[in-house]
C-alpha cells in the first residue's frame, strides 16, 4: 500500500508515494537520498535526525514521512545558499566545532532554529536548546562558542 | 623551522564536508542491488545450540539468504582466534550473533529473523572474571589451548584464563621491608560503553568468480581488519578489500571486525549482490565491544615523607566472551600500573580470563584508565594519611629525564612537571575551596597519567605531486574524527612547502593507500606524521632538482615556499604549477614519494634484552585537577571545573588538541559519574540512551585545557600523541575531589549518585 504525500524540502517541492508506515527520516535519507541527516538510535533519544520542520527542530526517526504533508522541510543539505555557508556553517569550521561531524547536521539546524527565534541566544538558552543532542566527541564546549559567534554575528548585522 | 601551517590552530580540513551534510560515512554507503542485513541474536548469556530451524525465514518474501555457524563454519581474531563470525556449536553472551539474514528491505530480514527457531539447552554461566578465573568456573571456550594465537598471550589450559603475566623488577621484599606505610587498597573499574554516535556498519559485496570481497567499513585499521578477515576465510590480503568511510567515532570501539563480520557471511551467499548491516542502538550497546572491567588490588610501601619504596598489584581484567584486543590491554595496560612515578622495586600479576560477557576490546587509553584510576586514587589515599599535599608527593615521586622506565628504557620525563603545574594553578590548587552553600560542598582532587604508544609499529605513506602542482597524499590512517587528516596535511604542507588547501587526503582504500597500523595507541600524528615527513622531504628535493633543471640555477640557491620557488641570484620566481607544465610538457606527469616510518631502530627505545617490547617510542604526560560541588541531599555531583593540562610534544593544530582534551573530559565525566550496565542473567537491561546515559551539553563544566610542548628529538616537528591520555586521568580527579569535598572515598566505579548519597547516610549515621 502506498500513499502520495506532497511535501517542500530544502525549498523544493515533492510529490512521493511512500509506504505509510516510514519515518520522515527513511523518506530524507532512502527516498530522497538526503543523507546529510542521520541516524543514531532510532527512538528519539540522541539527536542526531534532527531536521527543521517548519522551522522548529524534530526528531525526524520520530515523525511518520505522512504527518510532512504539505510542510516545509529544512536538512543539513538545504542551508548553504548559492553556494554562500549559512553563519552557522561558517562559526562551526572556524571555532573548531566539528569532531566526527555525525551530530553536526542536527547541531547546526537546531541552532539555527534557536537564533531565528532568539538572534542574541546566550550560554544557557544554547545549552537548553542543544542538550537532546548528543555528542560523543563531548565537542560541547566549542559547538556552543560556535552558535555563539554567529549569534553575536547576527546581533552585528 | 620556520612554518606556515605546523603550531596553528588551522580549520580542520574535513569540516566543510561536515556541516554541509555531504561527508559519506559508512551508513551512507548505497549501491546499485544493495540488500539489508539482518542478526539473530541469542537470548542466553550461555547455551549450547540444539537446533536452528531456519525454514520459516526463508520463504518470508524478499529474503535473499539466511545463514548460520554451520553455513559459515569461520572464526576470526586478532590476538587469539576465538571468534565464529556466527555462532556454532554454542553462545558464549546474550546476544551473540546466532544467525542472519539478507533482504531486499531492512523490515523483511528482520521479518525472517524473527521466524528463525532456535533451541538452546541453557549451560551456567559465569559473569565476574575474578570467578570465572578461579578452579571450578563453567569453562567458556573447551577448546582455548588449540587456538591459533601469538605466545605473547600466555593461556592458562582448562582455564578461563587467556592472557597471564607477570612482572617483577628489584626486590619488593626489600623495598616493603623500607617502607615507612604500607598501604593495601582495592580498586573496581566497570565496563563503558564507546557509543559512537555512528553505530558499527559495513556494506560488504562479495564476488564469487575471483573470491573477493570488497568491504566499506568506519573502522580504525582498515589494514588490520583486512588481514584478520583473509586470514579467517584463507584468503590472499588482495581478497579483501577494504574501503574507508568517514567515521561517526571511534574511541576504540570500532577496532575491531563487529557488523563487517555480520556482512562477510551474508554477502557470501547473496551470489554478488552487496549487503548493508548497520547495528541498532541495541545492538551497538549489547553486542558491539566495552571497556575492559577490572579489579585491582595494591600494595605500596611509601617513606615517611611520601617516597615510595615498593608496589605489588595484581590485576584481573575481564575479557568478555572473545578476545578482541583483550589481550594486549590487559599485558600493556598492567605496565603502567606503577604510574608515573619512579618505584624501586615493582611487581605486577595480571590476568585476563573470559566471562559470559559481551566482548571487551581497546576503549580510549587502552588500560590506562584502568591502572591509572586505581594508581591515582592510592596516591591520594598515601597523600591524605601521610599529610603530604597530593601536587607534592607527586612531584616528589615523578619520572625525571633520565630515570630508567621498569624495562630499563631510559625515560624523556621532560613535560610531566609541568602537566602538574599548570593544571594545578588552573584550578587554584592550594585556594580555599569555595565556601559550601547550604547542602553544596565543593571539592578539589589531582590525578596524573603516563600513556606510551604500541612500540615499535610501522606507518607508511606516498605523496603524488600532480602535474597542476596539487598534492595527494595516500595513507591508510582513516579520520576516526580526531582530526587525523587536517594535522597530517599540516605537516605535509610544511614539509613540502606548499599551501595547504592544495593537499589532499583521501579517505584509506587498501588497493591504493599503504600499510599503516592503525588509528590506535595514540600514535598517528607521530607516526604517519614522520612517514609523510620523509615522503615530503623527497619529494621537496626533486622538485627543487627539476627547478634548478628548469631555471638553470644552483638548487642551493632556491627558495622553495608555500607553492613557489625562488632563486635568489636571478630573483625569478616559478610556482609550482608552471614548474610542472614546464616540465611535463603539459602532457601531465606525476612526482612520487614514499615514507616509511618505524622507531624499531631508535636509540630512544632501548631498553633490557626480551622486554623492550615493554617501552615506548614516546611517552604522554597528563595531569587533570578537577573541582566538584556535591548536593549532599541527593547526592548528585556536579563537576564544576577540570584543568587538563597534556603534554603533546608540540601541537602541530593547538584547536585539534583542544578538541581532543575538552572531549575526553567529557567523556570522562560521563564514564564516572552516569554510565553503568545494569545486567540481569548477563543481559543488559539498560540497552538505549534513555537508560544508559551519557554526558549532555548540560553537563559541560568549566574546562580549561592546556597544552604543554616538551617538543620529542624524532616525533614530526616534535610531536608526540593526545587522543588516549585525554581521558584516563578525569575519573581519579574527579573521586579525589569527591574526596576532599566530603571525606569520603568511592574505590569502586561509578560513582552514581545513589551510591553518594547511601555513602553520605552511612558516614552520618555513625
Amino acid at each position: 500500500m502506498k500513499v502520495s504525500i506532497d511535501l517542500t524540502v530544502n525549498g523544493e517541492r515533492h510529490q512521493v508515494d511512500i509506504t505509510p508506515w516510514i519515518t520522515l527520516l527513511e523518506l530524507l535519507r532512502e527516498t530522497l537520498h538526503l543523507t546529510g541527516t542521520k541516524e543514531g538510535c532510532g527512538l528519539g533519544e540522541c539527536g542526531s535526525c534532527i531536521v527543521l520542520v517548519d522551522g522548529t527542530p524534530v526528531n525526524s526517526c520520530l515523525m511518520l514521512a505522512v504527518d510532512a504533508q504539505g510542510r516545509q522541510i529544512t536538512t543539513i543539505e538545504g542551508l548553504a545558499s548559492n553556494g554562500d555557508l549559512h553563519p552557522l556553517q561558517q562559526s562551526f569550521i572556524e571555532k573548531g566545532a566539528v569532531q566526527c561531524g555525525f551530530c553536526t547536521p542536527a547541531m547546526i539546524l537546531s541552532a539555527k532554529a534557536l537564533l531565528d527565534e532568539n538572534p542574541d541566544a546566550g550560554e544557557e538558552e544554547i545549552k537548553q536548546a542543544l542538550s537532546g543532542i548528543i555528542c560523543r566527541c563531548g565537542n560541547y564546549k566549542k559547538i556552543i562558542e560556535a552558535v555563539r559567534t554567529a549569534s553575536d554575528r547576527k546581533a552585528d548585522s | 623551522m620556520k612554518t606556515n601551517y605546523v603550531g596553528k590552530s588551522v580549520p580542520r580540513v574535513d569540516a566543510l564536508e561536515k556541516v554541509t551534510g555531504q561527508a559519506i560515512y559508512c551508513v551512507d554507503v548505497e549501491l546499485p542491488g544493495m540488500l539489508y542485513g539482518a542478526t539473530l541474536r541469542s537470548p542466553l548469556a550461555h547455551a549450547r545450540i540444539i537446533e536452528i530451524d531456519t525454514s520459516e525465514a526463508t520463504r518470508v518474501p524478499g529474503v535473499k539468504a539466511v545463514v548460520t555457524g554451520k553455513d559459515f563454519p569461520y572464526t576470526f581474531g586478532h590476538m587469539i582466534k576465538d571468534q565464529p563470525f556466527l555462532a556454532m556449536d554454542k553462545v558464549r553472551y546474550a546476544n551473540e550473533p546466532v544467525a542472519a539474514v539478507a533482504a531486499d528491505t531492512e523490515a523483511a530480514a528482520q521479518e525472517a529473523v524473527e521466524k528463525i527457531q532456535v533451541t538452546y539447552e541453557e549451560l551456567p554461566a559465569v559473569f565476574d572474571p575474578r570467578k570465572a578465573a578461579a578452579t571450578g568456573a563453567p569453562i567458556i571456550h573447551e577448546n582455548l589451548e588449540k587456538y591459533e594465537h601469538s605466545s605473547m598471550y600466555k593461556i592458562v589450559p582448562g582455564t578461563n584464563v587467556c592472557t597471564h603475566m607477570t612482572y617483577s623488577r628489584g626486590d619488593v621484599d626489600k623495598g616493603l621491608s623500607e617502607a615507612d606505610e604500607i598501604f593495601q587498597n582495592e580498586f573496581y573499574i566497570h565496563p563503558v560503553a564507546h557509543t559512537p554516535m555512528e553505530t558499527h556498519a559495513a556494506v560488504v559485496k562479495y564476488d564469487p568468480s575471483c573470491r573477493v570481497f570488497t568491504v566499506w567499513s568506519s573502522t580504525d585499521a582498515p589494514y588490520q581488519r583486512a588481514k584478520d578477515l583473509a586470514k579467517a576465510l584463507g584468503l590472499s590480503f588482495n581478497q579483501v578489500h577494504f574501503f574507508s568511510t568517514y567515521s561517526g567515532g571511534g574511541f576504540g570501539g570500532k577496532g575491531a571486525i563487529v557488523a563487517e563480520g555480520i556482512g562477510v557471511a551474508l554477502a557470501s551467499f547473496t551470489k554478488g549482490r552487496p549487503v548493508k548491516v548497520v547495528y541498532s542502538r541495541q545492538e551497538e550497546l549489547t553486542a558491539s565491544q566495552v571497556r575492559l572491567e577490572a579489579f585491582l588490588k595494591l600494595k605500596t610501601g611509601v617513606k615517611k615523607d611520601g617516597t615510595l619504596t615498593a608496589r605489588v598489584a595484581e590485576i584481573t581484567w575481564d575479557n568478555g566472551a572473545y578476545s578482541s584486543k583483550g589481550p594486549e590491554v590487559a599485558r600493556r595496560g598492567a605496565l603502567t600500573i606503577f604510574g608515573p612515578y619512579r618505584t624501586p622495586h615493582v611487581e605486577f600479576v595480571s590476568r585476563l580470563s573470559y566471562t559470559n560477557k559481551q566482548p571487551s576490546g581497546a576503549y580510549r587509553g587502552f588500560g590506562t584508565n584502568q591502572v591509572t584510576w586505581a594508581c591515582e586514587a592510592q596516591m591520594d589515599i598515601i597523600a591524605n594519611k601521610l599529610r603530604v599535599d597530593p601536587v607534592e608527593i607527586r612531584l616528589k615521586n615523578f619520572y625525571q629525564d633520565g630515570d630508567r622506565y621498569i624495562n630499563g628504557q631510559i625515560m624523556q620525563a621532560a613535560g610531566l612537571r609541568e602537566t602538574l603545574e599548570r593544571a594545578s594553578r588552573g584550578i587554584g590548587w592550594g585556594e580555599q575551596n569555595s565556601k559550601s552553600a547550604g547542602a553544596l560542598v565543593r571539592g578539589k582532587g589531582i590525578a596524573t597519567t603516563i600513556k606510551g604508544t604500541a612500540t615499535p609499529t610501522d606507518s607508511y605513506c606516498f605523496i603524488k605531486v600532480n602535474f597542476d602542482g596539487s598534492i595527494t597524499v595516500l595513507t591508510s590512517s582513516v579520520e576516526i574524527g580526531a582530526g587525523q587528516k587536517t594535522v597530517l596535511a599540516q605537516i605535509a604542507a610544511d614539509t613540502i612547502g606548499v599551501p595547504l588547501d592544495s593537499i589532499l587526503i583521501p579517505n584509506p582504500d587498501t588497493y591504493a593507500t599503504p600499510f599503516d597500523f592503525g588509528v590506535t595507541s595514540s600514535r598517528t600524528t607521530y607516526h604517519m606524521g614522520n612517514a609523510i615527513r620523509m615522503a615530503g622531504q623527497s619529494v621537496r628535493k626533486e622538485i627543487l632538482e627539476i627547478a634548478a633543471d628548469v631555471l638553470g640555477a644552483n638548487p642551493q640557491r632556491l627558495v622553495f615556499r608555500e607553492g613557489k620557488i625562488m632563486d635568489r641570484d636571478s630573483e625569478h620566481e616559478m610556482s609550482l604549477k608552471e614548474l610542472m607544465t614546464k616540465k611535463y610538457g603539459g602532457k601531465g606527469g606525476s612526482i612520487l614519494g614514499d615514507g616509511h616510518y618505524t622507531p624499531a631502530r631508535s636509540s630512544i627505545i632501548k631498553a633490557e634484552h626480551g622486554i623492550q617490547w615493554m617501552g615506548s617510542i614516546f611517552w604522554m604526560w597528563a595531569t587533570h585537577a578537577a573541582e566538584v560541588e556535591v548536593d549532599t541531599e541527593t547526592g548528585v555531583v556536579k563537576v564544576v571545573k577540570i584543568a587538563a593540562a597534556h603534554d603533546v610534544g608540540r601541537a602541530i593544530n593547538p584547536m585539534a588538541c583542544e578538541q581532543q582534551i575538552e572531549g575526553s573530559v567529557m567523556m570522562g565525566i560521563s564514564n564516572t559519574l552516569f554510565e553503568e550496565f545494569k545486567m540481569d542473567k548477563g543481559r543488559i537491561m539498560n540497552d538505549t540512551f534513555a537508560d544508559y546515559k551519557v554526558a549532555s551539553m548540560l553537563d559541560l563544566p568549566v574546562i580549561v585545557p592546556i597544552i604543554v610542548e616538551s617538543h620529542h628529538s624524532e616525533g614530526p616537528f616534535g610531536a608526540k600523541g593526545i587522543g588516549e591520555p585525554a581521558l584516563s586521568p578525569t575519573a581519579p580527579a574527579i573521586a579525589n575531589a569527591i574526596f576532599d569535598a566530603l571525606g569520603i572515598r568511592f574505590n569502586e566505579l561509578p560513582i552514581t549518585r545513589e551510591k553518594v548519597l547511601s555513602a553520605l547516610r552511612e558516614r552520618d549515621s555513625v
